[in-house]
């Protein structure tokens, strides 16, 4: 069996000093097996983009250990720098120059001496060999991110990291992006390291998902699996007119009763017993509208935080806003 | 190493040539100096000049303005580190085997061509203000060698002291901090024999002082002071050397 792709143990990073300052990652512990797509799903603020910054070197590790790509990152880290690749959150490319000479430049970066067949390739493979020579600051978003993907790939890396790579993305480019890491993944056969607040992209793209918590990883495991470990049923109610809380939680069965307005989410042990009962309490006409769910990674963080991923935390990364808005405007 | 320095350093000086205004404003600034400081002193410039030991103020004061040049072109090397910090390119390129180290050596040397590109224009302008000049390579090899140390040395000593910075104010705030003080207590404008004693202790080792000294040797025909040159050869070593292990330490990601 191959050595795994990433393994940190008791990795701990704490900005500023050691008595105050922020604990971004506690005691970390956490093995990525090689040609995975791993999730790491979390809230802004849990601590995705630190693992990844001190897992790439960018950041220094306070405490504990980690290995990439069978390196170690804090002894050996420039083994560690020619065996990954890293796609941010925000598109970062020279804008003056042309997509091949971003990849020119790269190749000096990694110290490449055959790169041109790999970047006519990778250009092949993105759709992009046709504007290879026009400056990048006139491609679409989407052309941009994949330029920054094959970037990423062009020294042949053993582990991508991509943070946030969908974040304020429209539709259509999130779910363009989301076609090329499934493809990547099975064409180059690299491990993605990928961080996302966004459910649904962790359970459409992962493999493993490990959930991130207040810079601890609270649970690891297929979205199945993490899935099946909520013993529960989701049922989403909207009435017609306002109906009182203690109503629905007196039901048995009930585990918790969230609501906004006349939007009731109702989490049940069993909607097969639930349902009967609810009609028992409630009039049929009350009911607008009635569906029941399976539990999804959103309810599995709810169900191991007791809050909701994204429903109280401001936007804490002032460059990630500044790109959202630069997509914006473009 | 020298792939990456290369490419580096390709990128710095791409992006100014890519850039018409970035290109425009490094020619313009120093040929405004000649322009307005040159032709301020209207009637007196004459006497000026005589007292000078030339015929044309123009003459004294290009080499001078020429070397503030070099000074002004590490701000630029400054600010395209902060940029780099800020619009996260600093981290793709650390993310590759590439060190802080070659990162600071492509930032020096890509602002002293910045710093360079000056020269042609400025001599072509002061041909047009009746500046003459010696013909002999040697003189003139001397005169840019003198020109390159001293940008280097300059580019490398605001590299160093904005490492740390991610604050986009911070180039400018310390170029008007070291500017004016070097600028005005060099012999870059006018002559350092009336200064005070103090002005002049600076002065004396001012290294715009040495490259102004030097560049009045090939245009005034008064001969090359090769400790001139030897100086500003240390004054860059010693800053690049600086410059290297600061960054190393300190230049931040982000």
């Amino acid at each position: 069996m191959s050595e795994p792709a990433i393994v940190t143990q008791e990795l701990t990073k704490r900005y500023g000093s050691s008595n105050g300052g922020v604990l971004a990652l506690d005691h970390v512990s956490l093995t990525i097996p090689s040609a995975t797509v791993f999730g790491l799903l979390g809230p802004n603020g849990a601590g995705k983009t630190t693992l990844i910054k001190v897992l790439t070197g960018i950041s220094d590790i306070t405490s504990g250990g980690a290995r990439v790509a069978g390196f170690d990152v804090r002894r050996e880290s420039l083994e560690v720098r020619r065996r990954i690749g890293w796609v941010a959150a925000e598109v970062i490319l020279d804008d003056d120059f042309s997509a091949w000479e971003n990849l020119w430049l790269q190749s000096r970066l990694q110290d490449l001496k055959e790169w041109e067949p790999r970047a006519e390739h990778l250009l092949q493979y993105f759709g992009l060999a046709d504007r290879k020579d026009d400056r990048v600051s006139h491609y679409s978003s989407g052309m941009r991110k994949k330029l920054e993907i094959a970037l990423a790939l062009l020294h042949q890396p053993s582990v991508i990291f991509m943070d946030e790579p969908t974040i304020g993305l429209d539709v259509s480019t999130r779910r363009m992006l989301w076609d090329i890491v499934t493809g990547i993944h099975r064409e180059f056969g690299v491990t993605v390291l990928l961080t996302t607040h966004y459910i649904e992209e962790a359970e459409a793209l992962c493999d493993r998902v490990g959930i991130i918590d207040r810079g601890r990883i609270i649970a690891t495991g297929t979205p199945a699996e993490l899935k099946a470990r909520v013993k529960a049923d989701i049922v989403q109610l909207e009435t017609h007119q306002p109906v009182e809380a203690a109503q629905l939680k007196a039901i048995p069965g009930v585990q918790d009763v969230r609501s906004q307005g006349n939007d009731w989410q109702i989490r049940v042990t069993s909607a097969e017993e639930f349902l009967p009962r609810l009609f028992a309490t409630i009039r049929t006409d009350q009911v607008r509208r009635i569906s029941v769910d399976e539990p999804s990674l959103e309810t599995v963080f709810l169900d191991l935080t007791g809050r909701q991923i994204g429903s109280d935390e401001p936007m804490r990364d002032i460059r990630k806003f500044y790109a959202q808005m630069r997509r914006a405007r473009a | 190493m020298r792939s990456q320095l290369w490419g580096l350093y390709l990128r710095e000086v791409l992006r100014t040539f890519r850039n018409p205004f970035v290109l425009l404003m490094t020619i313009v600034q120093p040929f405004m100096w000649l322009a307005f400081f040159g032709s301020g002193f209207g009637q007196y410039a004459q006497a000026l000049a005589k007292a000078l030991g030339t015929s044309n103020y123009i003459e004294f004061l290009l080499p001078g303005v020429l070397s503030t040049s070099m000074l002004s072109v590490g701000m630029f090397g400054s600010m395209s580190t902060i940029q780099d910090k800020r619009f996260g390119f600093m981290k793709r390129i650390l993310i590759t085997p590439t060190s802080k180290e070659v990162i600071f050596l492509s930032k020096a040397f890509g602002a002293a061509t910045r710093g360079l590109v000056q020269i042609p224009v400025m001599v072509v302008a002061a041909i047009a203000f009746g500046v003459t000049f010696s013909l002999s390579p040697l003189d003139w090899l001397v005169w840019v060698l003198a020109l390159l140390f001293a940008a280097v040395g300059f580019a490398s000593m605001f590299l160093a002291i904005t490492a740390s910075s991610t604050d986009w104010q911070t180039p400018g705030v310390v170029s008007n901090f070291i500017t004016m003080p070097l600028m005005f207590s060099s012999a870059a404008l006018y002559p350092s024999g009336g200064f005070p004693s103090w002005m002049k202790a600076i002065s004396d080792i001012n290294p715009i002082s040495f490259s102004a000294s030097l560049g009045r040797g090939l245009v005034l025909g008064t001969g090359t002071n090769w400790l001139d040159l030897g100086y500003l050869a240390i004054f860059a070593v010693v800053m690049v050397t600086v410059g290297y292990f600061v960054s190393a330490r300190w230049l931040k990601v982000e």
